[in-house]
């Protein structure tokens, strides 16, 4: 059955496309109406009464995190930058790190249910509360984004139906999904999608080096898939690789859809359980795009030069190991990849839906619904006016603008009493500006512009500095004007639940500040 | 079939479902802390302190030794060279080797900080 690798083998089969979409579909929708059957409240909504186990919660984060950049777009790096583009997991992964060390215990404490509501019982500042709640909503729709481009890939390579045909089907199911069962029946959605995701890419990957052991083919042809000669573009610089680190790492810690899960542990030291236990199941993800990009620098090179390298996991284990075989296994990896981008879209639209329907809608299981839709659909509409770019890159340009505008609002509010709303505005406008003001610039400037370019393409390394900056100096001018009010709790700090535990969760200075 | 025998009426149960234990012996603290007294403020602002120490010194460590890969590389490019059987040192070092590193700062972050709560408790008992 080798005559399914159609058109030079830049396609599949059509038939598996379609079994594997509707596969996923089916199983999602069928979860979240399973999901549907046991929410019933408001708070099982946004933060699924915050009564998911660790194990569960740590699946579903692992789900909704590894989106399109990781299952197609690493792979698809490798293959065109080699070892350079195995920074994208190390700082998604060490994203986590920080996440658990600075952030996870103390905001699930304090007791909001979106970032904009840290923000607003933090500073109690409405201006405060408006401008991260659009910047939260920016940043999950330019996130979406990429998720709905991956979509189009795959649709295009997998099936024979229009390009716009896979962005709309992942914006229709997760609109079903999350409108019928909100924040709890997403979470078994995504714990679901995090293992499907992980066999979809082990699976295909232990057979093909199986068959190429078996046929004593070259699996890294001694050692040359990994010279740097097969690279096509040129090896990036010192000041790139850092600025990418900076901006990973830091990003992560104001993602939307990754803050809002901490808000579904029960207590404190669960969540840092669940973000261990992330961090343990995002290592061993890892692994495997890793080994189908080294795989593709060998055996479909190709993929590189014709503009479609994030196609390298779909399409390789139908290369190697053709025949029925070939045929599940691809029909698998496709599956997986539409979990990807439906459980990042998904995660995404329920953090947006959450912000959206508490400053627009009054916050109701009905607003809920309108604002799930309205949060899909402005992605779809982006997505379908734009071009692909590499996934995994577009991916790096979302997390350098999170990491100077939210990653210092979360990390000052939460360790620094000094934070005050005119700082918290400034700076974050500050990181915003800069932040996109120098990537759209590098877009404009295309690949020419020289050495400076590099410095605006990756602008974390100065813009994370400066917004950080900004923000503690803005806040120490007006610290005189408006000081924080003397003793006692800080306006909207909860008390201690009477229910205490035997072992309180870290109290963060949003609880009861010294 | 008498009433009784009817099943009976479907009820919506709304309240949460949690894991937690019970009150009991820990309420006096909750109560002390929600009364903000001087001894309750200095205690949560030691955890609060050693918590965030703790925090920086991991991160700390990790950004020295993650930094010190690239730099490393650059500096001396020779390294790109090396390799164990196939494979070049540094993409073992950066597709594998980070790995146990992240989970490495992670467990000892995460039982540190639970010492540090433990102790927390501890003293807030005896008072």
């Amino acid at each position: 059955m080798s005559e399914t690798l159609l058109e030079g083998g830049l396609r599949l089969d059509p038939v598996i496309g379609y079994a594997a979409l509707g596969l996923v579909a089916l199983t999602t929708v069928l979860i979240g109406i399973y999901g549907l059957r046991i929410s019933r409240t408001t708070g099982d909504f946004y933060v699924a009464s915050r009564t998911v186990r660790p194990w569960w919660n740590a699946s579903a984060i692992g789900g909704e995190y590894l989106s399109a950049a990781s299952f197609l777009g690493i792979a698809g790096l490798i293959l065109v930058s080699g070892a350079d583009a195995l920074w994208f997991p190390i700082g998604y992964t060490a994203g986590y790190l920080m996440l658990l060390l600075f952030v996870a215990a103390p905001l699930r404490r304090s007791g909001a249910y979106t970032v904009p509501d840290f923000a607003h019982s933090r500073l109690d500042s409405l201006l405060v509360r408006r401008v991260t709640g659009l910047l939260v909503v920016l940043i999950g729709w330019l996130y979406i984004v990429p998720q709905l481009h991956g979509a189009a890939l795959t649709v295009r390579i997998t099936t024979d139906l229009p390009a716009w045909a896979g962005p709309l089907a992942v914006v229709v199911v997760v609109c079903l999904s999350v409108m019928t069962g909100g924040m709890r029946s997403i979470t078994f959605v995504q714990a679901f999608q995090y293992w499907l995701k992980l066999t979809a890419l082990a699976l295909p990957v232990a057979f093909v080096v199986l068959r190429l052991a078996a046929d004593r083919a070259p699996v890294t042809a001694g050692g040359s898939a990994f010279a740097p000669e097969l690279d096509t573009v040129p090896d990036a610089p010192l000041y790139a690789t850092l600025s990418l680190v900076v901006a990973l790492l830091f990003g992560t810690l104001g993602l939307p859809h990754v803050l809002v899960r901490f808000y579904t542990n029960p207590d404190g030291p669960s969540a840092r359980r669940t973000t261990l236990i992330v961090l343990g199941l995002l290592s061993v993800f890892y692994l495997f795009p890793t080994v189908y990009g080294i795989l593709g620098r060998i055996h479909t090179p190709e993929l590189a030069a014709a503009g479609t390298a994030d196609a390298t996991v779909l399409l390789l284990p139908g290369r190697i190991l053709g025949g029925t075989a070939g045929d599940l296994l691809s029909a698998l990896v496709t599956a997986g990849a539409f979990a990807a981008f439906l459980s990042t879209t998904s995660g995404l639209v329920v953090s947006l839906a959450g912000v959206i329907s508490q400053e627009f809608f009054a916050g109701t299981v009905r607003g809920f619904r309108r604002a799930a839709l309205v949060s899909a659909c402005v992605p779809l509409l982006l997505a379908l006016l734009t071009d692909s770019l590499a996934l995994a890159g577009s991916v790096g340009s979302v997390f350098a603008f999170t990491a100077s505008t939210l990653c210092p609002l979360l990390l000052l509010g939460i360790w620094w009493r000094g934070l005050t709303d005119a700082g918290a505005v400034a700076g974050m406008l500050t990181g915003a500006v800069l932040c996109g003001g120098a990537i759209a610039t590098a877009g404009l400037l295309g690949a020419g512009g020289g050495p400076g370019r590099v410095v605006l393409a990756y602008p974390a390394l100065w813009t994370v500095p400066v917004a950080f900056g900004t923000m503690a100096l803005v806040s120490r001018a007006r610290r005189a004007v408006h000081p924080p009010p003397p003793g006692g709790c800080w306006p909207g700090c909860p008390p201690p639940s009477p229910a205490g535990r035997r072992h309180p969760g870290t109290p963060g200075p949003s609880r009861c500040p010294p | 079939m008498s009433p009784e025998d009817e099943l009976p009426r479907r009820v919506r149960v709304t309240a949460p479902r949690t894991t937690g234990r019970g009150s009991g012996a820990t309420f006096p603290v909750a109560r002390e802390l929600a009364e903000q007294s001087e001894v309750g403020r200095v205690f949560v602002a030691s955890l609060i302190r050693s918590q965030l120490r703790l925090a920086l010194v991991v991160a700390g460590g990790f950004l020295v030794i993650l930094v010190s890969i690239p730099v490393l590389l650059s500096l001396f490019p020779d390294i790109h060279g090396v390799t164990v059987l196939p494979v070049p040192v540094s993409w073992l070092l950066l597709g594998l080797g980070v790995y146990p590193l992240v989970f490495g700062c992670a467990l000892l972050y995460v039982r540190s900080a639970t010492r540090n709560e433990h102790r927390f408790q501890d003293l807030v008992d005896d008072e």
